[in-house]
């Protein structure tokens, strides 16, 4: 023991005797399977433990009155909550603590549902479960005291898309006081609404939509637009984002440069590449979606040309006027199939997937209501051209939507049920009068095989999510299975990213209409307000200490590191720079002199979870 | 009525179901004050009597209590539970309530929620909370996760015995009680008033309710919740074990018949929910979903309806003509089979009427916004600002403006904290 390194550890520890534990039935959740009652009696014997208690919901106000009572009464003052995930509820139960006037990081989780719950039953589930409890109970022995780290934060917001959802967002944020900065890739605000016509199911027009919001945006003295922006670098922390942007004016990938050279239909080409910092303390994502381009062949896309998008056929019905009859390319259309679900609620085993395997299983949500305002327009406007309209459920889900569906029974849309596992087919037409039949089997007449001559087939194209690979990588964003951004939890935090600091609105999330898309987008500039508005935000304290006294220099934890900029060699000591610490313990395991260790989550405090886990 | 009062705050909020508790708690984490009206005896809304919710198969409650306990315990929030909005005007950036507060007949901040006066009382009434599948006591905290743990008199059961009042150990019951005006002065509303569902009477062709095992789709929430009245599923008018049990979609929306022309919007959904909830519970019981359309629509439902699918759930396509006593107390259902089966009769156990959804709250005589033909509140920028009424200064979050479901209520419900404070932000802060 002449050690003195060693002395010092063994002085170090501090063990409480005055834990609680709180284990929770999660109503049956967690005690349908493990013994709960049992868990309480085993906690009550670990060392150190003075009180165990159980209640049907720890989450409710009823169980966390348990804990502040406890700490109140001065009964106890380390926490541990056996229950569900610490990712749902950690925050409630250390704002149980604060409000019973703890520190929030006496408190430790040991989490008995997704981990032995809902994957265990019996015996074995109630003894993993006490085995938790009692690690939690080990560390919590062991845990000090702790104060978050404070960095002020920038009231600032930076919004990437000038889509709908990006423009609202933009607004929502400069209205509350925050100073915006909105990029968007394109020369253009209005993203993928610009494309269409008319909104579904109310009628409002998009260029007014679109115009109102970007006018807003563009006379607001919070807000700078960067149109031809496009991120290219992304660093820093919550409250404290660096984002490095590339103005480009021509889109390289368009055409081959030719600074100073006229392009025609596009004026004179620049070469001016500005590249820039943009300091922030939020980011808002509004990167929009992109529109499903059938393969080709798929219903024959491609094969022939009297086959086109949902967005082709408003594109070109717009630019009708005048007119009581549609015609197309000079050709009369006497009669349109209209075809649903084109690239969306795609099955494996049914569905071809793309080159990577890949299905879009998902509803893309606005199509149907899209064909039946479409279907409803062509019929109002040019009574001549008949609609047949391919479905395989119609969902005019929204406000006003079913009104939609209704009004095409009125107007004589002619309606075929499809199966997914018997899609219609398009073909040349055996009837010389028509360039293209559809063949189905259909649902609504007890499968009868039905043949459709048309002058065109509409494809109901769906969503997909847009290609923002670049951004994904470098912001390390997670993504669904579906491809678009995933949010935190669709409930408990739904437009909050992973990554602290990072929102999400409109169709970068999922596909949803413009008025969602606007829901999602003001709902994630509230969250931005929220966090931003008081000028603080706060980190948790899990980051990298160093013992100086310890520590012999090698750099070692330096060349480890996984932050840039958390740990640098000052005077032959390491030295850390909090906010930057990940917290990711690398530095920890490759000291040689166990000089630097990690607040909150220390070796020893492993080590009592270990020897609890292993105790008899 | 006794002396009224006034409470000055930033922001009214009309209801404290899941759409309302998430504006307030937006509102006040942006530092404005907040007060929440709520009617029923406990926040929480329609959320909180749930069993777990779609696509991700969380615990309802493991969702809804935090955020109502962050809402009870926020330095910014103010609840009333128990009250009737009387008035509700916003003029010149003022907005004014005249609310009532019902007496419950037990002091709120005496009661300790020990529960002493529930297990004494010795009157058993239906416990609604359960479905009306179980008894509660006339005296009573309404359900385990009630905020606030306050316990409140059902004076049509009661029978004044006293007994509670003898047993109170802070003598919070008070019988004299009185209903207690006061009045709310703020500078912006949000309505949040929810739904309700359509009436188990008012379709005459599925029973009008006096079907034996013809149940509500929020009574099949309460046999599959955790908590529920008899912690299993079982059938109500002979606790059987269901072996059969079929979901009746659109029983009440999508119905000109009914005045509901419109979709419910989540009922296919929790249909497919408590579909997979029973297979689990059950796993041999055969069960059946009758559709018009499948509308799985939102991030993750479509897979969800194709992994019930997977999962040896029927969905029979066709619109139920009717439903009457079936064979061995069960309930026969006449449809239309689309295979080309014709009129068919199947005889099921259980019988779940996914019912249509209303508006549970009519602003006429009370508050100047406008309905839809609908009757939900009514929108004026329904895309580019969803939560705008046609009154400045009340805007509207979530099943109030149309029915929706928990995720897109919750979004909602953010977005129209956002507007409410932009819109006090002008107003000057």
């Amino acid at each position: 023991m002449s050690d003195p390194k060693e002395k010092k550890n063994e002085n170090s520890v501090n063990r409480s005797e005055k834990i609680g534990v709180y284990v929770c039935y999660c109503g049956g959740n967690i005690s349908d399977h493990v013994d709960v009652e049992k868990v309480r009696d085993a906690a009550e014997k670990m060392p150190g433990v003075v009180v165990a208690r159980t209640n049907s919901f720890m989450c409710s106000d009823l169980g966390q009155d348990l804990i502040t009572q406890d700490l109140k009464d001065g009964l106890i003052d380390r926490v541990v909550v056996a229950s569900c995930a610490p990712s749902l509820h950690e925050s409630t139960f250390r704002g149980a603590i604060t409000r019973a006037n703890g520190n929030p990081y006496i408190y430790d989780h040991a989490n008995i549902r997704e981990h032995v719950s809902w994957i265990m039953h019996g015996e074995k589930a109630t003894f993993k479960a006490e085995k938790l409890v009692g690690a939690a109970v080990g560390k919590a022995g062991l845990l000090e005291k702790l104060d978050p780290i404070q960095v002020n934060s920038r009231k600032h917001v930076t919004v990437i898309g000038g889509g709908i959802a990006g423009l609202k967002a933009a607004l929502s944020a400069a209205d509350f006081g925050l100073n915006v900065v909105l990029i968007e890739k394109t020369p253009f605000l209005g993203g993928n609404a610009a494309m269409l016509d008319k909104i579904a199911p109310f009628g409002e027009k998009a260029s007014d939509l679109i115009s109102q919001l970007a006018k807003s945006v563009l006379e607001h003295k919070n807000i700078t637009v960067k149109t031809h922006c496009r991120l290219v670098g992304f660093d820093g922390y919550i409250g404290k984002f660096d984002l490095s942007v590339k103005t480009v004016f021509t889109d390289p990938s368009d055409h081959e440069q030719h600074p100073g050279h006229f392009v025609p239909f596009e004026g004179v080409e620049t070469d001016t590449v500005v590249e820039e910092i943009i300091e922030t303390g939020a980011v808002i994502l509004a990167t929009g979606f992109k529109s499903y381009r059938p393969d080709h062949g798929e219903y024959g896309f491609g094969k022939h040309k009297e086959v086109i998008t949902l967005p082709d056929l408003i594109k070109q019905v717009g630019k009708v006027e005048g007119s009581s009859t549609l015609e197309l390319d000079g050709r009369k259309i006497r009669s349109i199939a209209m075809i649903h679900c084109v690239g969306s609620r795609q099955i494996p085993g049914i569905h071809k997937e793309d080159e990577n395997g890949y299905l879009n299983e998902y509803c893309s949500r606005t199509c149907c209501s899209s064909v039946l305002f479409m279907a409803n327009k062509i019929r109002e406007q040019f009574p001549d051209t008949n609609i047949y309209d391919f479905y395989r459920d119609i969902r005019t889900y929204g406000r006003g939507q079913e009104d939609l569906y209704d009004k095409a029974s009125e107007n004589r849309v002619v309606f075929f049920r499809f199966d997914a596992t018997e899609s219609p087919q398009v073909i040349p037409s055996s009837d010389s009068d028509y360039p293209l039949q559809v063949t189905v089997k259909d649902g609504l007449t007890f499968n009868e095989e039905i043949e459709v001559p048309v002058d065109l087939v509409v494809l109901a194209t769906g969503m997909e999510a847009g290609d923002i690979s670049d951004i994904v990588s470098m912001m390390k964003l997670p993504v669904g299975t579906d491809k678009f951004l995933q949010e935190v939890h669709p409930k408990l935090a739904p437009v909050e990213m992973a990554v602290s600091g990072v929102f999400l609105a409109g169709t970068c999330q999922a596909p949803m209409t413009i008025g969602e898309a606007c829901n999602g987008a003001a709902a994630a500039a509230a969250k931005a307000a929220s966090l931003l508005g008081k000028g603080l935000v706060e980190l948790d304290p899990y980051v990298a200490e160093v013992d100086t006294a310890l520590c012999d220099g090698t750099g070692a934890c330096v060349d480890a590191c996984l932050a840039d900029g958390a740990l640098a060699m000052v005077d032959g000591k390491a030295l850390v720079t909090p906010a930057l610490c990940l917290g990711c313990g690398a530095c920890v395991a490759v000291c040689p002199s166990r000089a630097i260790d990690l607040k909150g989550w220390s070796l020893k405090q492993y080590e009592a979870m270990v020897d609890m886990i292993v105790a008899e | 009525m006794a002396d009224s009062q006034t409470i000055t705050c930033d922001a009214l909020v009309i209801g404290g179901g899941i759409a309302g508790l998430q504006t307030a708690l937006d509102l006040a984490d942006q530092d404005y004050s907040v007060v929440i009206i709520e009617k029923d005896i406990s926040i929480g809304g329609k959320m909180i009597r749930l069993s777990k919710v779609f696509p991700t198969l969380d615990c309802s409650s493991c969702i809804t209590t935090p955020k109502m306990s962050s809402a009870a315990h926020h330095k910014n929030i103010t609840i009333r539970t128990y009250c009737d909005l009387k008035s509700l005007t916003s003029d010149n950036g003022q907005v004014s309530a005249h609310v009532t507060q019902n007496p419950r007949y037990v002091d709120e901040d005496k009661c300790i929620g020990c529960r002493k006066c529930e297990y004494v009382c010795p009157v058993y009434t239906d416990d609604l909370e359960q479905g009306g599948f179980s008894a509660t006591k006339a005296i009573r905290i309404p359900f385990s996760t009630a905020t606030p743990q306050v316990a409140a008199l059902a004076t049509k059961e009661c029978m004044l015995c006293g007994k509670c009042e003898k047993v109170c150990p802070t003598n919070a019951i008070d019988y004299f009680q009185k209903a207690v005006d006061f009045r709310v002065e703020a500078k912006t509303a949000i309505l949040a008033t929810g739904f309700e569902q359509t009436p188990i009477e008012g379709k005459p062709q599925y029973g009008n309710g006096n079907v034996d095992n013809v149940i509500t789709s929020l009574q099949m929430e309460r046999l599959l919740a955790p908590h529920g009245p008899y912690n299993r599923v079982l059938r109500p008018s002979d606790g059987m074990e269901p072996d059969s049990i079929a979901f009746i979609q659109c029983a009440g929306s999508r119905d000109k018949s009914m005045g509901i022309p419109y979709c419910s919007r989540f009922c296919c959904m929790y249909a497919i929910k408590q579909a997979m909830l029973l297979s689990g519970s059950l796993p041999l019981a055969d069960i059946y979903i009758y559709y018009m359309d499948i509308r799985a629509f939102g991030k993750g439902y479509e897979q969800f309806y194709q992994t019930a699918k997977a999962m040896g759930i029927q969905f029979i396509k066709g619109k139920v003509a009717r439903v009457d006593a079936g064979e061995n107390g069960g309930a026969a259902v006449h449809f239309e089979a689309q295979d080309g089966g014709g009129v068919t009769t199947e005889n099921h156990d259980l019988v779940v009427l996914s019912l249509g959804v209303l508006p549970d709250w009519n602003p006429k005589g009370i508050c100047p916004v406008s309905t839809g033909s609908d009757h939900f509140i009514q929108t004026v920028q329904p895309s580019i600002a969803p939560t705008i009424t046609d009154k400045t200064g009340i805007f509207v979050a979530g099943a109030a403006a149309g029915p929706k479901d928990i995720v897109d209520s919750i979004s909602e419900a953010g977005a129209a904290a956002m507007e409410a404070a932009n819109y006090m932000n002008a107003l000057g802060r």
